[in-house]
Order: C-alpha cells, then sequence, then structure tokens
C-alpha cells in the first residue's frame, strides 16, 4: 500500500482552472492580429520594421534587464512581446526604427523592470514608453526626425482628430472611413473595426472585461455631446478604441474590482474629451489612461466590494 | 425555463461528479484496527472514557467533555482498545487517539426501538443529537445540538438542508438522497421540529436533478417541505450563499444564520440523526465517496470512523497508475495527504485521489492584478489585496480587506492566473489577526 511522502501536500483548493498569465498574453498577441494585418496592408515595409524592430528589442531588453538584476528569465509569459507589439502599434508608420528603440527600452526597463517587473509597474510600460517618446523628441529631435514630434497621434500629415481640431470639417473622413479604414494616426489606428474584432476575441476569452471599455464609450460620448464636439466622431477618431479595450484594460494597471473600474472608464473618457478640445494636443487617451493608471491603488481603496451582508447589516440598524 | 436560483460570484470547475455518482452505497470492510481521534468536531475537547487494555462494543461511547460545544465520540467496532496516544488527524494535527483492535467477527448493528419519531419535543431531539455525536457532516463538523440551540431572542423559521454538494467529485449525498429518501425526509423534519420552525427547503443543485424529483415525489404530500433545485456553480452550498440563493437573506459578516431565522444542516446529519432518533444508533460511521482519476473503481462507500485512508481505497479496487495528490475531502476544501494513515472522521466526505493532468502543480507568480479573484469571491472580499498585506506582514489591512470573513471556498485561487496560494495567505493572517487580539 502507498507510504507516506508520496503525494504532494498543499494548501486547497487541489484543483485550479486552466488559466495562466502566459495564456492571457498569448489571447492578447492573437487578438491584436486584425489590428497588425491591417497596418501592414496599408503601411507595408513601414509597418512590418517597426513592429518586428519594438518586438525584438523588448525580448532583449527583458533578457538582459532580469539577466542584470539575476532574476529569472520571463519571456516565456510573452508580456515582453506584447509590449514590444503595443508599442509598435502606438507608433506612427513614419517614425525612425531608433524612436521604436528608445521607446521600448523605455517602456520594458523602467516602467516593468524597474518596478519589480510584471505585476509591480505602475503604469501602461507601452504608453509609458510613447509618451516618453513624445516628450523626449521635444528636446531631442533627433528621435522624432521630424516625424512625430507635438502629437500624440505622432503623424506628419493630417490625422483625423487634426480634422476636428482645426475645425476643417469639410475635408474630415466620413464615420464609415473611420470605422472600416482610415490610415491616419499611428498604426494602431486605421481601423475600429479590426480593433472591435480583436476585443470580441478577449472578451470571449475572459482576458478583458465590459467596464472599462464601455463606461470609457459612454462617458467621452456625453461629454463630448455636451461640449459641442461631434460624439460619433470622438469615439471613432484617433486612439480612443484601441485604448479604450486594448490598452486602459490592462491587467496590472487597471482597477480589480468592477466599480473601480467603471469610475476608472468613465475618468478616462473625460480626460481624453477635456484634453482632445482644451489642450493644445489634438489627442489624449495615452495621457489619460496614463493619469488614471497613478490613481489605481486609490480607486481599488474607495470602491472595495462590500463584503457579502454588510449592506444589508447597515440597512438593519 | 426560469433562471435558476443562485448567487453572486463563484466558479465553474469541472465536477467529475460521474465517476462515482451512480455507484450505489456500499460497505467498507470493518479494518483490522482503527484509529478514532477523540474530538472530531469543532469546540471543546473530549477526554477519554475507556483506558488501554478495555473492552469495547460497537455504538459504546469512548470518549466526552461536559462543554456544551462538543460532542461526544463512540466506537465504531467491538474490539480491544490497544492504546490511547496523540496521532495527526487528517489535518496533520496531533490529536489524542483511541486505537482498537477490531474483532475477527463484527456484530450488526442492533436497532433499539426508539420512541415515535412525531412524540418527540424539540428538547428531546437535541438531547438524542448530543448523544448521538452528531455534527455537521459536510466537513466543518459542528455540534448539531449547538446548531439546534439558536438565542431564544433569534428565533429560526427556516430550516435548509444542504443537498448541493457543490464540491466536485463527491457524490455521497447524492446516493443518500436517491437511496434514504425516506429518512432523509424524516430526519430533516426532526430537525425543523427542534428549532420549531415553519418551512423546510431542499436545496439541490441542478445535477441532480433526480435526488430532487425522488425527493418532491416522496415530499409530494408534505406542505411544509419545499424541494429547490439551484444552479450548478461553487459553492452553492456555502451556508450563507446557499441562505441567499434559497431565502433572499443575507446573514451579516461574522453572524450566524439565526440572524436571518434560518438552519442549515447537511444531508448526512440529516439522515444521521433520523438513524440516532428512530435507531438508537450513535454517529460511529459515514457514508463517504472515494473516487477520481486516481482511484480503479470510484464508489460510495459506507465506512467506520477510524478506517484509514488505506482500506477505503482498497476497498475501490486500489489506486490507478500514480496519483500526484490524495486528498481527504473535497478538492475545494479538502486536505492535502502525505500517505494513507490517516482515518475517516464524521466530517470526512470522502478521498479523491488526482492525478497530474487534473492537479497541476504550478509555481506561484507575481499577481498580475486582473481581478478574477475580486470576481470570483462570493463574500466580496479581496483576496489580492489580503494576500498583498500578508506578504507584507500588514495584519490590519489584511483585516481591512476582509481576512476574518473569508470562509476559504479556494474560488480565488481556483481563478487565479498567476497560481497564487490565497487560502494560505488567508489562514496566516487570521492566525495572526487572532493572536494580535489576544494580546
Amino acid at each position: 500500500m502507498a507510504s507516506a511522502g508520496e503525494f504532494a501536500v498543499t494548501v486547497s483548493p487541489h484543483i485550479r482552472s486552466k488559466e495562466r498569465v502566459s495564456n492571457a498574453m498569448r489571447d492578447v498577441l492573437i487578438a491584436l492580429v486584425p489590428v497588425v494585418a491591417v497596418a501592414i496592408y496599408y503601411f507595408r515595409w513601414d509597418a512590418v520594421i517597426n513592429i518586428l524592430v519594438c518586438m525584438a528589442t523588448a525580448a532583449l531588453t527583458e533578457v538582459v534587464a532580469r539577466s542584470v538584476a539575476r532574476k529569472k528569465i520571463t519571456l516565456t509569459d510573452y508580456s515582453a512581446l506584447v509590449t514590444g507589439l503595443f508599442l509598435a502599434l502606438l507608433l506612427p508608420p513614419a517614425a525612425n526604427w531608433w524612436a521604436g528603440v528608445i521607446g521600448t527600452v523605455i517602456a520594458v526597463c523602467i516602467a516593468k523592470e524597474l518596478l519589480g517587473g510584471l505585476g509591480r509597474n505602475y503604469f501602461n510600460p507601452a504608453l509609458f514608453g510613447r509618451v516618453s517618446l513624445i516628450l523626449l523628441s521635444t528636446w531631442y529631435v533627433w528621435i522624432g526626425g521630424g516625424g512625430f514630434k507635438g502629437s500624440i497621434n505622432g503623424v506628419s500629415g493630417a490625422t483625423p482628430l487634426f480634422y476636428l481640431k482645426s475645425g476643417a470639417l469639410g475635408a474630415k473622413p466620413s464615420y464609415g472611413a473611420l470605422f472600416l479604414a482610415n490610415p491616419g494616426g499611428s498604426l494602431s489606428e486605421v481601423s475600429v473595426l479590426a480593433v472591435l474584432v480583436g476585443a470580441a476575441y478577449l472578451f470571449y476569452r475572459g482576458v478583458i472585461s465590459w467596464e472599462i471599455p464601455t463606461s470609457i464609450i459612454v462617458s467621452a460620448f456625453i461629454l463630448s455631446a455636451i461640449l459641442g464636439v461631434d460624439p460619433l466622431y470622438t469615439i471613432l477618431a484617433g486612439g480612443l478604441m484601441f485604448g479604450a479595450f486594448f490598452m486602459a484594460t490592462d491587467w496590472v494597471t487597471s482597477p480589480v474590482s468592477s466599480n473601480g473600474k467603471l469610475v476608472f472608464g468613465a475618468c478616462i473618457g473625460i480626460l481624453v474629451v477635456l484634453i482632445r478640445k482644451f489642450s493644445a494636443a489634438p489627442e489624449g487617451v495615452a495621457y489619460s489612461i496614463l493619469i488614471m493608471n497613478a490613481f489605481v491603488p486609490l480607486l481599488d481603496k474607495a470602491f472595495k466590494p462590500k463584503p457579502f451582508g454588510a449592506v444589508a447589516a447597515q440597512k438593519a440598524a | 425555463m426560469a433562471e435558476l436560483k443562485t448567487f453572486k460570484g463563484g466558479i465553474h470547475p469541472p465536477y467529475n461528479k460521474e465517476l462515482a455518482s451512480g455507484k450505489a452505497i456500499k460497505r467498507c470492510p470493518v479494518p483490522a484496527e482503527v484509529i478514532i481521534p477523540l474530538t472530531q468536531h469543532i469546540g471543546a475537547p473530549n477526554e477519554p472514557l475507556v483506558k488501554q487494555g478495555d473492552r469495547v462494543e460497537l455504538g459504546q461511547i469512548i470518549g466526552s467533555s461536559e462543554a456544551f460545544v462538543s460532542a461526544p465520540v463512540h466506537s465504531s467496532v467491538a474490539g480491544e482498545v490497544k492504546e490511547i496516544a496523540e496521532m495527526p488527524n487528517f489535518t496533520g494535527a496531533k490529536v489524542k487517539s483511541v486505537v482498537i483492535t477490531a474483532d475477527a467477527s463484527q456484530p450488526e448493528f442492533q436497532k433499539k426501538a426508539g420512541k415515535d419519531l412525531e412524540s418527540l419535543t424539540a428538547e428531546e431531539i437535541r438531547e438524542i443529537a448530543r448523544n448521538a455525536g452528531l455534527v455537521g457532516m459536510g466537513g466543518a463538523a459542528f455540534p448539531t445540538h449547538v446548531k439546534l440551540s439558536p438565542p431564544k431572542d433569534k428565533p429560526v423559521d427556516t430550516v435548509i438542508i444542504n443537498a448541493c454538494e457543490c464540491e466536485p467529485f463527491l457524490t455521497c449525498d447524492h446516493r443518500l438522497m436517491l437511496e434514504r429518501t425516506e429518512d432523509l425526509i424524516a430526519g430533516a423534519r426532526l430537525l425543523k421540529k427542534a428549532v420549531e420552525a415553519s418551512r423546510l427547503i431542499f436545496g439541490v443543485e441542478a445535477n441532480k436533478m433526480d435526488a430532487a424529483d425522488i425527493l418532491r415525489a416522496k415530499a409530494s404530500g408534505l406542505s411544509d417541505i419545499s424541494v429547490e433545485v439551484l444552479e450548478v456553480k461553487y459553492p452553492e452550498g456555502a451556508e450563507k450563499m446557499l441562505i441567499f440563493a434559497l431565502t433572499g437573506r443575507k446573514v451579516p459578516p461574522g453572524k450566524l444564520p439565526s440572524e436571518v431565522g434560518c438552519l442549515v444542516q447537511n444531508v448526512g446529519t440529516a439522515v444521521a440523526l433520523f438513524e440516532a432518533a428512530a435507531w438508537g444508533k450513535p454517529l460511529y460511521e459515514r457514508v463517504l465517496t472515494v473516487t477520481g482519476p486516481g482511484i480503479k473503481e470510484p464508489g460510495n462507500l459506507l465506512a467506520a470512523i477510524g478506517t484509514p485512508i488505506s482500506v477505503l481505497i482498497d476497498a475501490c479496487g486500489g489506486l490507478l497508475g500514480s496519483p500526484t495528490k490524495l486528498v481527504m475531502g473535497g478538492p475545494m476544501t479538502g486536505w492535502a495527504q502525505p500517505g494513507t494513515s490517516a482515518s475517516v472522521v464524521k466530517g470526512t466526505s470522502g478521498v479523491v485521489a488526482l492525478t497530474a493532468d487534473v492537479v497541476e502543480l504550478g509555481e506561484e507568480a507575481e499577481c498580475v492584478r486582473c481581478g478574477k479573484c475580486v470576481d470570483a469571491c462570493p463574500m466580496f472580499l479581496s483576496p489580492n489585496y489580503i494576500v498583498q498585506a500578508a506578504k507584507r506582514g500588514q495584519w490590519d489591512k489584511a483585516e481591512m480587506w476582509g481576512a476574518l470573513d473569508c470562509f476559504e471556498c479556494g474560488c480565488c485561487s481556483f481563478s487565479c492566473p498567476s497560481y497564487i496560494p490565497h487560502v494560505q495567505y488567508v489562514r496566516k493572517a487570521k492566525a495572526e489577526i487572532a493572536a494580535l487580539r489576544k494580546k
């Protein structure tokens, strides 16, 4: 008969779901396929080079950073690759390859690994890298190479949001074009449809939940309408859809509770509209998400779920 | 079809009930030696009433305590006391236990003609429950007579029979419902009478429709009984979740079901109360499930308290392949066993042998704040923050995030993509908070 010590002894539960961080990250990579495909279709080698450079840099940066810190190499969780791909998709097609390298190193090394690695970072690494590039390029022009200075969208040509900002409404793309394909802005901003297809996959796989994207879109829509900005244009143009479904939903840098997520998203939507309308920048998605990233610990505390039965107890008292 | 009653949160683990749900209850051979822990309940420890070398009869009381919150222990065999010693129980804790060498031939239990069940008073039922050593047989093992004595200012109007059996793999309650339907209903009515409640509800999960149907059929003439079908979701059978699903009442944090006029008892306990009242039979044996992909012939056994796991496994054809984990109880809340020497106690609902393909032994990784534990928690706590606080030794914060309200169902760890053992941290936090309060 069996003797002592032959079975593993751990605390319950003894069965686990099949969910793993690596599976979720792989799902994100899969969900980005439509966005990547559209980007490559319209921007050809510019897109391919951006993506390859950023993903390779991200992987390399993580290996080097974790080796230096004598930590286990965690490439197999795919998070570095996801960060690299995100950063590439946030860049305009005309970005210099070295901009991609610098942005990715900042994203992976500073925004993630220096803070302790995946799970410890306060800011979405890819957005942090992207915004760092914008700020750096205002001081070091060679980074931008004239490509994307001063604009979050970072496009040399006119972006949909530029039309909105400048009031040159006659030339702006139609809703239909924004929804299907309008190659202006960064790699990820071509097609709302491509974003939605990928997002649907993430919903299906349970990687993202409805609260954050919905509250971003609804709040941005409502505030635009109040401020007299075309609300449909607000949500279709620029990086709002991509940000709402792919960036703001980042597990690590968003609240954990349902109510916290709703408030987080609503604040992002409001900030996007305010930045677009009242600041010099035409786009505000990246800034808005990063600003709200900083409030996540506070939101988690403020919107801590009430324990089961606690509400009833207060009513009874 | 109308939506089934349920609670908010929870998980849908693979249930694997089909391994044993079709297997009729059979008697497990009485082992040559039983190890009976003297204390098998939550509450005050028992003292032995026998000594080494004593002759004991089947059903003889061998341990008890004067304390109210306790339940006596009876011999599950006829035989001779070999020794009384501190021995590790199924949790690994050392408990004073009576080792009895069983006679080669064991007597059948002689049913005693009890009183007419209808004529029993509430006080008599409580007395019967206490003398028979009844405890909650779903796993918690809280003395039944204590539960049947709610505070005077908190009358109980509803008795709920927990017939969910929401733990994956386990099927012993299911079998009891099918094979002992009348006894179960009789026992449940005794419970109702003991607390003078007005209604009796059986809460059955929808994966046991045959049990719900037979209960409905047998209880059809009884207007005080209703059989409700609940969504198949873990932990549907957790006391607070079950009360909410069936009555909409919410037991406040830190309070007992009597706070909202409810009493919840497990199927096995109700049957045991019937046996005690009708036959004078103390709780010295129970039905449990021996199952899992690592068992050759999974089944449901009627086993003597004190039977070692090894005997149970042999009675089910032995181990199949090389299981990586052996769990006493269900896979969500049970206790992993290092070997097969631990013995069956009153709260043992099963033994589950898990194989490598089912029980992936992962490595704990950093929390990625996905929030899946928060969504899954049926108590609406924040398991991720309890873990964070526990890791930092911030016990006040662990309490703030709900450590004390956690009943360790394991939904958080089940859902966690980083393989974090939340329950381990919660137990640590509970112990530390309790220690701080004592100071």
